[in-house]
């Protein structure tokens, strides 16, 4: 499911491809969404952070604006995401730690505090816990005395890639999309400069979909969005103006550039096609881009400038409006300052000192950028055509489609780069003999809580319960309403302004809807299939087995995520390959606690629990699940952990009882064997009896 | 036969056997106490695939068959993506709520590729996983179907000494498995998915003719027609089919709703009620374990022929005998049995029989 790339381009390509000649600005948009880009105004720099208190963030957003950019870009907790309040018994861990808590109103306060929202416009990265964050978003603006109409920005707002890969969720399908058009439907009265939502390839490349899915499925949840536009009374002229996207940059340099200039080709025709809107602006798709941040590799961290380079390049090259550049240390923790300011410089330089704003969209006309645009603008096309074929991309991801294809070439990337096939610099070859030393970042997560704690019972203390359980009481007859006008949100901001808190607000519609629970799937072969070298597959294979022989069963392995972080690719990943190499995988579902987890390893009389973490919170729940184990008597039960662990984190993760620490980049053979060292570590078989 | 073995073990005893005789007594114990991790522990005895670990398994069960019996085993299959596990997961959620202890044994396929295995059950029964009455149990099926059943057996007394009064055995619709786990629980039913016409065409009709009902799930939102139709459809189907008793229930449900689940439930309990009084819930016991000891007998038997490596050698020769022409398919398989019979082949007989 990938493009495949000739190694020669000629004017014959282009021929054959009915390439026709256009301009930026100009129907089918492939040069770019606007006739002058970049030569009147640069792409906009809006990076994406968001950390700690809501007072932490403020002051790095402050010092960031200072210091170049243009836009902001708010990264939210995931306790703020799944709509818990910060002393919410299940998020302890994640409070403060993947991006900032926002409890209330007056959290949305400090974090915009000094920043006037009429002038600089603010992407939210949000979807779960939509409602209450816009509603706050709009209480903070009111009160620094800014009007709803004047806000520019972007609300992410994005549920399907949620069902399908992000996993940040909170209600079912159903009515998350009437949550979806009534954001849109009210932003359309009320907030007429603000993007309602962003329609995100991003997660579906990070969670392994190739470029040609990522761009395939977009576009299907963009259609799906006008289609629920349109059913809930708007226009399409009314919603698609306010409809913008967000790729993935990943470092297949001319694939990344042509896949920007295919994405906007598709979508004016498609909505052209099936909207038939009166209005140009209709068509045009724009788009704000991230550079990958799978591609970053712990080892020889510095390489990931180089990486992170390459891939802004195909973004500007392929005319993106707004641009984030990772920063060289994520794959280790979240960005220290240092690595922050040279990810913002990446863009800066491109900016200022290479040119590239001088000329409008300089690759056009090349024979393979223009192939390429045709020939991902056609598969895409074709994945779409499926997708339809199924009755659109809601029933598609409710039949699991979308979801196995990107597992599917997941667990074949994974094991293209385990058997050497794909060769990532400093990982899989020429790797580096001399130690990296690199700082790392830390939240202080359990400060963050005491403070957010506090924050929380002044706020409740100080409110007027009555007007609070009002306004909640008219969220959730809304709800009941089901009349998908904007009415939700509007009720929502009453609510904020009253100080209900996030969790409140989440729970006043979860009474009517129900808290949505996905069944974690994980497809079985592709690993196995796309291993190239079978000698070294075979070798890990025959000592699993030789292990099934001796025990008298195949090592089992609990694979899990604790907490509310929802990014499962690793644990999908290690999940197929290990089954596929030999062992029993129970795959574990999102969301759960230490207790939880201990119970399901106990149940299942595992013989190791290997938890996969990405988003900071190893320290609190990791030792907590040790703990639960202990507790129960099944400490022989081995643990394990992958992700992203910063050495310093490993080191004291060992001593509180973790056996392994597999940090990104380890191959899966290495790895299983390293598992199976453990369970031997443990007594295995002999241990159990 | 039981008893006979117990005494053979008290006889010649050592001091260590002794011991660890203690020790069954005290895992026994600690099972019927409500251990989850000695539960656990338990069923990866019974399901080893270690020559050495039959003893034991058989020694722990020996201790606990005095306390089971007493819950009621369903089997509960269907094709994967059926809502099996939303199903159960609703279902257990009501019976619980009732006051009933439930334990589910849910049967994954494994790969015949790799030999490992996704389990990936409880993803889908979250809320009932937690609940302090509930055990569930997901088991790979290993690379041998025939595997399957005399574990889950086992694991069903297991979870009854442990107080489970009810064991919901899960099964994936591929053929083999539901044939043997309908032959251990006293309730089969099959889950189907509402498009009839499609399903019925492909559907095993073996399945059906074991199953003591037939649920077709999702009857909810715009499936509900389609769900009823289906229902319609099976009924026609299962009235031609004469190859089995009257009485099978057939309806629709939707796995989301727990009111027609419990309603489900309630058909199915006065099904085994009615069962009750006339004894024909006994008799299927009964015929089951009779079923249970002749199929363990047979295993046993073909385990020895595939064992004995003279057998095996004769096997071959056989069957070059007919490949060349020189004998008939029939007359090699009497020759084999007449080996038999007579005693297993054995090292100084290596001279061909006489055809």
């Amino acid at each position: 499911m990938n493009i495949k790339k000739q190694p020669l381009y000629t004017s014959k390509d282009l021929a054959a491809r009915g390439y026709e000649e256009s301009g930026p600005g100009r129907y089918p948009y492939s040069r770019g969404p606007y006739e002058t880009m970049y030569t009147r105004r640069p792409w906009t720099i809006r990076q994406y952070a968001g950390f700690s208190t809501a007072q932490e963030s403020n002051a790095f957003y402050r010092k960031a604006l200072k210091a170049g950019q243009k836009g902001l870009s708010v990264a939210f907790d995931l306790a703020t995401h799944r709509g818990y309040d910060s002393d919410h018994p299940g998020v302890e861990g994640d409070v403060g730690k993947a991006g900032v808590a926002i409890d209330t109103a007056e959290d949305m306060i400090q974090l915009f505090d000094g920043i006037p929202l009429d002038e600089v416009s603010v992407s939210m990265t949000m979807n779960g816990a939509v409602l209450p964050v816009m509603a706050c978003f709009i209480v903070a603006a009111e009160e620094q005395g800014v009007s709803q109409e004047k806000l520019a920005g972007t609300i992410q707002n994005d549920i399907l890639k949620e069902f399908m890969v992000r996993n940040t969720y909170i209600y079912p399908p159903a009515p998350s999309m009437t949550i979806v058009s009534d954001i849109m439907a009210y932003t359309h009265r009320k907030m007429p400069r603000f993007n309602s939502i962003s329609v995100s390839g991003y997660h579906m490349q990070e969670a392994g979909a190739t470029p040609l899915q990522e761009l395939a499925f977009t576009i299907a949840d963009g259609l799906a969005y006008l289609e629920a536009a349109r059913s809930a009374g708007l226009r399409v002229d009314d919603a698609a103006p306010r409809v913008s996207f967000f790729f993935a940059l990943g470092m297949d340099f001319l694939t990344e550039t042509a896949k920007l200039r295919a994405a906007r080709e598709l979508w004016a025709r498609l909505v052209r096609e099936r909207f038939q809107p009166e209005n140009e602006k209709s068509l045009v798709l724009r788009m704000h881009c991230q550079t990958s941040g799978w591609s970053l590799t712990a080892q020889d961290p510095l390489n990931n400038v180089i990486r992170t380079t390459i891939e802004a390049l195909a973004g500007v090259l392929g005319g993106t409006q707004s641009l984030h550049t990772n920063s060289y240390d994520e794959a280790l923790s979240l960005p220290t300052d240092r690595a922050a300011r040279i990810a913002r410089n990446t863009q800066l330089i491109l900016q200022e000192e290479a040119g590239l704003c001088q000329t409008i969209d300089p690759l056009a006309g090349s024979y393979a950028i223009e192939s390429l645009t045709s020939d991902i603008a056609s598969g895409a096309m074709e994945i779409i055509r499926e997708v339809d074929a199924l009755g659109g991309m809601i029933r598609a991801i409710e039949q699991g489609m979308p979801q196995r294809r990107i597992q599917e070439s997941a667990a074949s990337r994974q094991a293209a780069i385990d058997s050497g096939d794909e060769v990532i610099v400093g990982v899989n070859a020429y790797r580096s003999e001399e130690a990296q030393e690199v700082d790392v970042f830390d939240v202080d997560n359990k400060k963050v809580l005491n403070q957010q704690k506090k924050k929380l019972d002044h706020i409740r203390s100080e409110r007027d319960p009555g007007t609070v359980a009002q306004a909640l009481e008219r969220v959730t007859k809304e709800a009941l309403a089901d009349q998908q006008a904007g009415r939700l949100l509007e009720a929502m901001v009453d609510a904020a302004r009253a100080r209900a808190t996030v969790g409140e607000m989440s729970s006043a519609l979860e009474h009517v809807w129900g808290r949505h629970r996905a069944a974690q799937t994980a497809i079985s072969g592709a690993y196995r299939k796309s291993f190239q070298n079978k000698t070294l597959f075979m070798e890990i294979v025959q000592e699993v087995e030789a292990f099934a022989r001796r025990e008298g069963r195949r090592p089992r392995m609990l694979v899990v995520k604790l907490g509310q972080d929802g990014h499962d690719r690793g644990a999908r990943i290690v999940a197929t390959a290990f089954a596929d190499i030999g062992f029993d995988v129970d795959l574990g579902p999102l969301f759960l606690t230490p207790a939880e987890a201990a119970r399901q390893a106990i149940e299942n009389d595992v013989h190791v629990v290997g938890v996969s973490t990405l988003a900071g919170a190893h320290k609190t729940l990791i030792p907590s699940l040790i703990d639960e184990l202990k507790r129960e008597g099944a400490d022989n039960i081995a643990v394990v952990a992958g992700g992203v662990i910063p050495d310093k984190d490993a080191e004291w993760l060992r001593k509180k009882g973790v056996l392994e620490i597999f940090g990104p980049g380890t191959r899966i053979p290495e790895a299983a064997r390293r598992v199976l060292g453990c369970i031997a570590a443990r007594g295995a078989g002999k241990g159990s009896r | 036969m039981a008893k006979e073995r117990k005494q053979h073990i008290r006889s010649d005893m050592g001091r260590e056997e002794f011991q660890s005789a203690g020790m069954f007594r005290a895992w026994a114990d600690a099972i019927r106490s409500g251990s989850r991790r000695e539960l656990a522990r338990a069923i990866t005895l019974v399901e080893s695939a270690r020559p050495e670990d039959v003893e034991p398994a058989q020694q722990l069960l020996e201790l606990l068959l005095p306390y089971t019996g007493g819950a009621q085993r369903i089997g509960i299959s269907g094709v994967p993506g059926v809502g099996k596990s939303t199903f159960i997961e609703t279902l257990g959620k009501e019976l619980i709520a009732d006051g009933r202890k439930v334990a589910v044994l849910a049967v994954d396929p494994s790969s015949p590729l790799s030999g490992g295995s996704i389990l990936g059950d409880k993803t889908r029964m979250v809320d009932f996983a937690r609940s302090d009455a509930a055990f569930i149990r997901p088991s790979p099926a290993g690379k041998t179907p025939g595997g399957v059943a005399r574990k889950t057996r086992e694991a069903i007394l297991i979870c009854e000494s442990a107080g489970y009064d009810i064991v919901l055995v899960e099964t994936v619709g591929v053929g083999q498995a539901e044939w043997q786990v309908s032959r251990m629980v006293d309730f089969f039913a099959v889950l189907m998915l509402p498009n009839a016409g499609d399903s019925l065409q492909g559907i095993k009709r073996g399945i059906l003719e074991m199953a003591d009902a037939i649920l077709v799930n999702k009857a909810d939102g715009g499936m509900r027609e389609a769900a009823l139709h289906a229902v319609n459809e099976y009924q026609s189907a299962m009235e031609l089919s004469e190859s089995r008793e009257s009485g099978i229930i057939i309806r629709s449900c939707s796995a989301l709703d727990c009111i027609t689940v419990r309603s489900c439930w309630q058909e199915l309990a006065a099904a085994l009620a009615d069962r009750k009084k006339d004894n024909r819930f006994d008799n299927r016991r009964r015929d089951q374990l009779r079923h249970w000891i002749r199929s363990l007998a047979e295993d046993s038997l073909m385990q020895i022929l595939q064992d004995d490596r003279n057998s095996q050698k004769f096997l071959e020769e056989l069957a070059a005998e007919v490949d060349s022409g020189n004998t008939t398919p029939l007359r090699a398989g009497l020759a084999f049995r007449k080996k038999v019979v007579s005693g297993l082949v054995d090292q100084d007989e290596r001279n061909r029989m006489p055809i």
